[in-house]
């Protein structure tokens, strides 16, 4: 489903993808771990070619996104992205905020949209405030919104860029259970986090990062249970202590 | 008896009061031969021009502001270059340049050519507003747009701007305000805006001080009526952004 090779990204002088090889398959639950810098952001978001590669191929069904004949926005239409700081946007009402890319997109019609965006906003819990405006919704409910908008896209793939760093305590599950749900629901998935309980129990794959290559990689239980990289030793032990 | 006393009296104060050098000088800076006619008239050329300069600016600067903040290098260099070239020059010297030198072989009417010259000058203005209010706005917001696959003219139509106008408009609606004064030099090239006809009103009345405080005034009008338009636009703007 996404198969990347060779992947390389620099700002400037400073090299911070170095050469990431990867193939995520339909269905798979990717958790992504590394301390912060590690390049984490930057590699989901060249996933979807919010950061342009310097170096390698990315496959996308199949499909070389990162050829420059590829259409990107066909590309990332199939494909939805959930940030840390949810990015709602302020001047739509929750509604609006999912039904947007859909209509303009003219991938449903005004009434399928809202609809559809309806019955999303009842799956995360929060069809009560479909007439609401992003600010006077709580972090958790924001990117519970957040994820319903992605969604009425009918992503075949889900990134998601530390969903819950930006939130109180208290709402991080909230936002978990309903990617919990999804993962359930068979969504193929890309999670940058430092949960590491979630990635334990959602995860069929967890790649470690560092220093811009994926240090590690294995089973949740391989990871945690069993790491070989020193460096990825010591940055468990960091967290989970 | 004493009642037409006391008339006369009255009758006297006011003929005082009616031949005094103000209210003579008013007569002349007003009433006679016309002069609030041509008062009028300076207005109309002003606020024609003011708002054909404003309507050409602001189309041209967004425009520039949208070449400005594009990737494409060369649009960039060219619209930072025009900008920097408009705002380091005076209005005067660009006025003059417009008539005595691009259109100086040409038969174009000069309230035509002083638009052209107030507009292209404001278009330098009205990009730099419209670029810094578009650059305020969170750059999540754009990537939020594209990820879900929404083009890059998309997302601006739909997304920044609309967000970008909060900022926009009050520093847009200062522009217009400078505008109105701005062209008071449309005078260097023989158009007989409302300063010119006061110059004018003054020259054949010998008379300085009345018809220059009338032609203030004007202004002092215009401008403050402009600005409380604004700001209620602005006000219900606010409203309706603290739902
Ligand atoms: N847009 C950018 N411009 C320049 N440098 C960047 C940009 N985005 C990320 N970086 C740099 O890339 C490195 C990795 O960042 P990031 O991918 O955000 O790491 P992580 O998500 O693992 O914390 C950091 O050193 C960061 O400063
Ligand atoms: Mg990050």
């Amino acid at each position: 489903m996404i198969r990347v090779e060779n992947l390389h990204k620099s700002f400037k002088t400073n090299h911070v993808l170095r050469g990431i090889n990867e193939h995520i398959t339909q269905g798979e639950k990717v958790v992504v771990i590394g301390p912060s810098g590690s390049g984490k952001s930057t590699f989901l978001r060249c996933l979807n070619l919010l950061e342009k590669p310097t170096e390698g191929r990315i496959y996308v069904d199949d499909e070389c996104i990162t050829d420059p004949k590829c259409n990107i926005n066909a590309v990332r239409a199939k494909m939805g992205m959930v940030f840390q700081h949810f990015n709602l946007f302020p001047h739509l009402t929750v509604l609006q905020n999912l039904t947007l890319a859909p209509t303009l997109l003219k991938l449903q019609t005004k009434e399928q949209a809202e609809a559809k965006a309806r019955a999303l906003l009842s799956r995360v819990g929060l069809e009560e405030k479909a007439d609401a405006y992003p600010k006077q919704l709580s972090g958790g409910q924001q990117q519970r919104v957040g994820i319903a908008r992605s969604l009425a896209m009918n992503p075949e793939i889900m990134l998601f860029d530390e969903p819950t760093s930006a939130l109180d305590p208290e709402m991080v599950g909230e936002v978990l259970a309903v990617m919990r749900q999804l993962a359930e629901d068979g969504m193929t998935m890309v999670v940058v986090t430092h949960e590491m309980g979630f990635a334990k129990e959602v995860a069929d794959r967890v790649l470690f990062m560092d220093e811009g290559i994926i240090m590690e990689k294995g089973t949740p239980k391989e990871i945690f249970e069993n790491p070989q990289n020193e460096r990825t030793k010591s940055f468990l032990s960091k967290v989970l202590s | 008896m004493v009642s037409a006393l006391m008339l006369r009296e009255r009758i006297k104060m006011m003929e005082w009061f009616l031949n005094t050098d103000l209210w003579h000088s008013i007569y002349a800076s007003l009433i006679e031969g016309e002069r609030w006619k041509m008062l009028l008239n300076g207005l109309g050329t002003t606020l024609i021009i003011t708002i054909g300069a404003m309507a050409l600016g602001t189309v041209l600067g967004i425009i520039l502001a949208l070449c400005k903040i594009s990737k494409i290098k060369p649009l960039k260099w060219i619209s930072s270059f025009y900008i920097d070239v408009i705002r380091g020059t005076p209005v005067v010297v660009q006025l003059l340049i417009m008539y005595f030198v691009i259109f100086a072989s040409w038969n174009v009417n000069k309230t035509l050519i002083a638009i052209i010259a107030f507009g292209l000058n404001s278009a330098a203005y009205v990009a730099e507003i419209i670029r810094a209010g578009i650059l305020g706005v969170d750059k999540g917001q754009m990537e939020a747009g594209r990820s879900l696959g929404l083009t890059h003219a998309q997302t601006m139509a739909r997304i920044i701007m609309p967000q970008a106008i909060k900022s926009i408009l009050p520093t847009y609606a200062n522009e217009f305000i400078v505008l109105v004064k701005e062209t008071a030099v449309a005078g260097y090239i023989a158009i007989e805006d409302l300063t010119k006809m006061g110059d004018i009103i003054r020259s054949k009345t010998y008379e300085a001080l009345i018809p220059l405080l009338i032609v203030a005034l004007i202004y002092l009008f215009i401008t403050s009526i402009l600005s409380k338009v604004f700001k209620r636009l602005e006000e219900r703007m606010r409203a309706s952004d603290s739902r």
